[in-house]
């Protein structure tokens, strides 16, 4: 094996998992803030993806700009969708509310992808955006992965800022630690909830065009990529970006080693044993908080 | 004595109008069974294929349901003993096994992955088991694809058999039938208690002595074996099975949907569900062409969205003659089988001897540490047998810690426990209480869609000296009664107000047949009166059955009335052990309760030599 493809296979795998973790971390925001496990959360990155692969090849649309329209698009839909159909079963008793929420987003995902199939065909896509290489002597990297690394970077860090420095940002984290004493506090928990979901969703949209760049999405991919998020979640913590990122990274480097030395079918196991593995060796570690 | 009343339980009138209707409804179902068998023989094909998918779907749906309906737990990976249940005993099949060895391989196989992956799955609650449980299902899916050598992968595994819809048919409806007797089953033993207990409230359920590991794994392998079966006559009738029929993710959710269609945890609901939306689905299959999957999803949503506890839990149903017979809770069902027979405040708890020499509990440098937090600081005191303690200290001393650290809802960071001589370090919270601590909760947590008498009835059930649902439920109305809960005797439990509550807690202490009784703050929120009575009921359990209780409050003047002696607490250290009268003019008491202007006034020979930290 030589030293090249070694060194592409973690360049790959770390990219991945960048994308992995702003996915995951998405989708950890979501849980601490409004107590909802999104199951289409993974779906809402292929169905983006497939939209901005269409939107490059049909219209010939630049990367930044469908990233840009996309995002915002996202951020409405789910904002709508969170009041139309998540809000109103906060009402319902526990047992209720949880198996309500999982139906309605497990209801979704199916909606979402076999609608995505029937509209733009259920083959991989991506955006074949090809710009010239840039050489260190032997090793050549792809300018291309550069940009989406930079494009994790500067993500991670506006959320990080965004959560750290920003109102918004404090009452996130108030509602994640505890609900009913934000909302004592003056914190609109409604508002900021429904806020939350859109954000969290809208940054799968930004994710997504991140996504496509690199790696083939298809309409049926996404609950893999949710239970690949919820593996980083259980081994990061809830709402922890860093945590997010070094278990999100770890996996896309499993991945693309088990691909490498063994075979890429297997790949998509790696995360469901690395949770139960996790599960049994520290049981403590699901759950923990900001 | 106070718990001598005037009610009399009234033996409500359904048992009677039931009996009657028992009989019909065994008729009624044998009818049915019997038209069912017929129908192959009767019937064309396409009518067959189409109910044998709905039997199977109920055998799916009832054992989901055991988990989700009776535990608690939802499963959205149920579906994957389905697939392994029917992969094992297709490639058994294949292998030339006999038909009812294969069947046996499939159940076994799939019962033994069940009770591997309990292990890590019951580490996660909730939400977090609901996402781990689905995860599986792409595990078995990539395992299913890639496994060729024994899978076939993507080319699936053709059975090595010819025509059987019949004799799969008539299998699946025998199998079908069992699984309803289970259901009925579970429900009247003691199993089916320790499910609902968990349902509402595992640790409280550990507290009155439900054992819960055993339960939870051994609920889960029962379901996947039911759930092994289906597949494996699923897979027999079709003679073809590949990844995607027995794993995705589109097909996998089905049962559950079904089940919280119509409502979970009630006898009747998955069968409707299964029934209802089965029909459904082979109408969108028949009259619509493309988007299942989208038409199916929209359903599932709308389900989730609008009655994610079943419709026939709605109001409407109530009020529909047919329909509310099948909407009766599993409660609902327990008819009063006895009247009561002793008319006295007498609970059926033995006399403890008591040895005012001997201690009961004994605590050694008991620590409890939270990060940097120390809860209760080396804590040590003994407590005689048939003492009655108070056990004080300002809001955030330490004291539910400590009950927390003798119940075991804490395990205590450092020091030893030690109870009638046995040491606590080591042993479970159902060990402990079955050992004989009973305690209440500040805030009470009784099983909240259980009734009053059921709530009761669970301690009895799992104690030292178990008893039968039937014994429990009738020897419950005795604690009951001495609660003064008869009035409510049939009542959910989170219908009740607060004080109803915490007599029912009391009551339910009590049915763990303590020697030791932890009371926390039972008597807060009470009227003058109400304390009265508490104080009355404290006294007499230890008078008359020995009980040795330790009881947390702030209310000196009930103390007052029925305490040996106060442990008084602050910030987690012992400050103080003695008579009320001498530690309340203890300077550091006075000062901890009161501010340092009341330990100024304070009458100067108070201040005595008071035992501070155990002999």
């Amino acid at each position: 094996m030589s030293f090249d493809v070694l060194l592409q296979v973690l360049i790959g795998g770390v990219l991945l998992g960048g994308l992995y973790a702003l996915v995951a971390f998405g989708l950890s925001l979501i849980y601490g803030v409004v107590r909802i496990l999104n199951f289409a959360h993974g779906t809402l990155l292929a169905v983006s993806g497939v939209l901005a692969s269409l939107a490059f090849s049909a219209w010939g649309m630049q990367p930044l700009l469908i990233a840009a329209l996309l995002a915002p698009l996202m951020f409405v839909c789910a904002y709508g969708y969170y009041h139309l159909l998540l809000r109103p079963l906060t009402k319902r008793n526990h047992f209720e509310s949880t198996v309500g929420t999982v139906l309605v987003t497990v209801g979704t995902l199916m909606m979402l992808s076999d609608i995505t199939a029937k509209a733009a065909g259920a083959t991989q896509r991506n955006i074949p955006l090809r710009l010239p290489a840039i050489e260190f002597g032997e090793i050549v990297i792809s300018t291309t992965q550069l940009l989406i690394l930079a494009g994790i970077v500067l993500l991670t860090v506006v959320m990080h800022l965004l959560l750290k420095r920003t109102w918004f940002g404090r009452a996130v984290r108030a509602v994640t630690q505890d609900a009913t004493g934000a909302q004592i506090c003056g914190v609109q928990s409604t508002r900021i909830k429904a806020l939350t979901f859109a954000f969290g969703s809208a940054t799968v949209a930004i994710a997504a065009v991140l996504y496509v760049l690199s790696f083939p999405v298809d309409p049926y991919m996404g609950f893999g990529l949710t239970v690949k998020a919820f593996t980083i979640i259980v081994v990061g913590g809830i709402g922890n970006l860093p945590g997010a990122l070094a278990a999100g990274v770890f996996l896309g480097v499993a991945e693309g080693l088990t691909g490498l030395y063994w075979k890429p079918e297997w790949a998509p196991a790696i995360s469901v044993v690395a949770m139960l593995l996790i599960l049994v060796v520290f049981p403590k570690r699901v759950g923990a908080r900001i | 004595m106070s718990g001598a009343n005037e009610y009399t339980v009234r033996a409500p009138s359904v048992p009677r109008m039931w009996s009657g209707s028992k009989m019909a409804g065994r008729l009624l179902g044998t009818a049915v069974i019997v038209a069912l068998a017929a129908m192959p023989f009767v019937g064309n094909a396409y009518t067959t294929t189409f109910i044998f998918s709905v039997l199977i779907a109920y055998i799916l749906a009832q054992s989901w349901d055991w988990v989700a309906g009776e535990m608690g737990y939802v499963n959205l990976g149920h579906y994957c003993f389905y697939g392994i249940g029917a992969y094992g005993f297709a490639i058994a099949l294949t292998g030339h096994w006999p038909f009812v060895v294969a069947l046996g391989f499939a159940v076994v196989v799939t019962g033994l992955v069940a009770l591997f992956v309990s292990v890590p799955l019951f580490r996660l609650h909730g939400d977090y088991f609901a996402f781990g449980t689905l995860a599986l299902l792409p595990l078995m899916e990539v395992l299913a694809y890639n496994l060729t050598p024994i899978t076939n992968g993507a080319d699936g595994v053709v059975l090595p058999v010819a025509q059987v819809l019949k004799p799969a048919y008539l299998l699946a409806l025998a199998a079908c039938v069992i699984t309803f007797l289970a259901t009925l089953r579970i429900n009247r033993v003691r199993f089916g208690y320790a499910l609902k207990s968990i349902r509402n409230d595992e640790q409280v359920a550990e507290t009155v002595g439900v054992r819960i590991g055993p339960v939870k794994r051994k609920v889960l392998v029962l379901s996947a074996v039911f759930g092994a079966l289906a597949g494996a006559l699923q897979a027999w009738q079709m003679s073809y099975i590949d990844p995607a029929t027995v794993f995705g993710l589109n097909v996998a959710l089905v049962p559950v949907a079904m089940v919280l269609f119509a409502g979970s945890g009630l006898r009747w609901g998955p069968l409707v569900g299964v029934v209802v939306l089965a029909s459904m689905q082979q109408w969108l299959l028949v009259s619509v062409q493309g988007y299942q999957a989208a038409l199916y999803g929209l359903t599932i949503l709308l389900i989730g969205r609008f009655m994610p506890g079943g419709f026939l839990r709605a109001k409407w149903v109530r009020r529909v003659p047919l329909l509310s017979s099948l909407a009766r809770e599993h409660h609902e069902y327990n008819g009063e089988s006895a009247p009561l027979t002793r008319s006295t405040a007498d609970l059926p708890l033995k006399r403890l001897p008591v040895d005012r020499q001997k201690p009961l509990i004994e605590l050694q440098d008991v620590r409890m540490q939270f990060g940097g937090n120390v809860a209760v600081n080396d804590i040590s005191l003994k407590i005689m047998q048939g003492e009655i303690i108070g056990l004080v200290g300002p809001n955030g001393s330490g004291k539910t810690t400590l009950f927390n650290c003798i119940s075991r809802v804490y395990t205590p960071t450092a020091g030893r426990v030690m109870f009638a001589g046995q040491d606590l370090s080591q042993l479970g919270r159902d060990q402990i209480a079955r050992l004989g601590v009973g305690r209440t909760y500040q805030i009470p947590r009784p099983f909240g869609d259980l009734t009053v008498q059921e709530n009761i009835a669970i301690p009895l059930m799992f104690g030292d000296d178990p008893l039968s649902p039937r014994d429990a439920l009738r020897e419950a109305r005795a604690f009951v009664e001495y609660a003064e809960l008869s009035p409510r005797l049939l009542a959910r439990a989170d219908a009740l107000s607060v004080q109803e509550k915490k007599a029912l807690e009391f009551a339910r202490a009590l049915a763990c047949k303590p020697r030791l009784l932890l009371v926390d703050e039972v008597a807060s929120g009470l009227t003058p009166a109400e304390v009265k009575r508490f104080v009355e009921h404290i006294r007499h359990v230890r008078d008359r059955y020995g009980i040795t209780v330790i009881w947390v409050e702030h209310i000196f003047s009930a103390l007052q009335q029925v305490v040996d002696r106060v442990i008084v607490l602050e910030q987690g250290s012992l400050i103080a052990d003695g008579a009320l009268s001498d530690v309340v003019k203890d300077e550091r008491v006075l000062r901890t309760y009161l501010g340092t202007a009341a330990a100024a006034h304070a009458p100067q020979p108070a201040i005595g030599p008071l035992a501070s930290g155990a002999a």
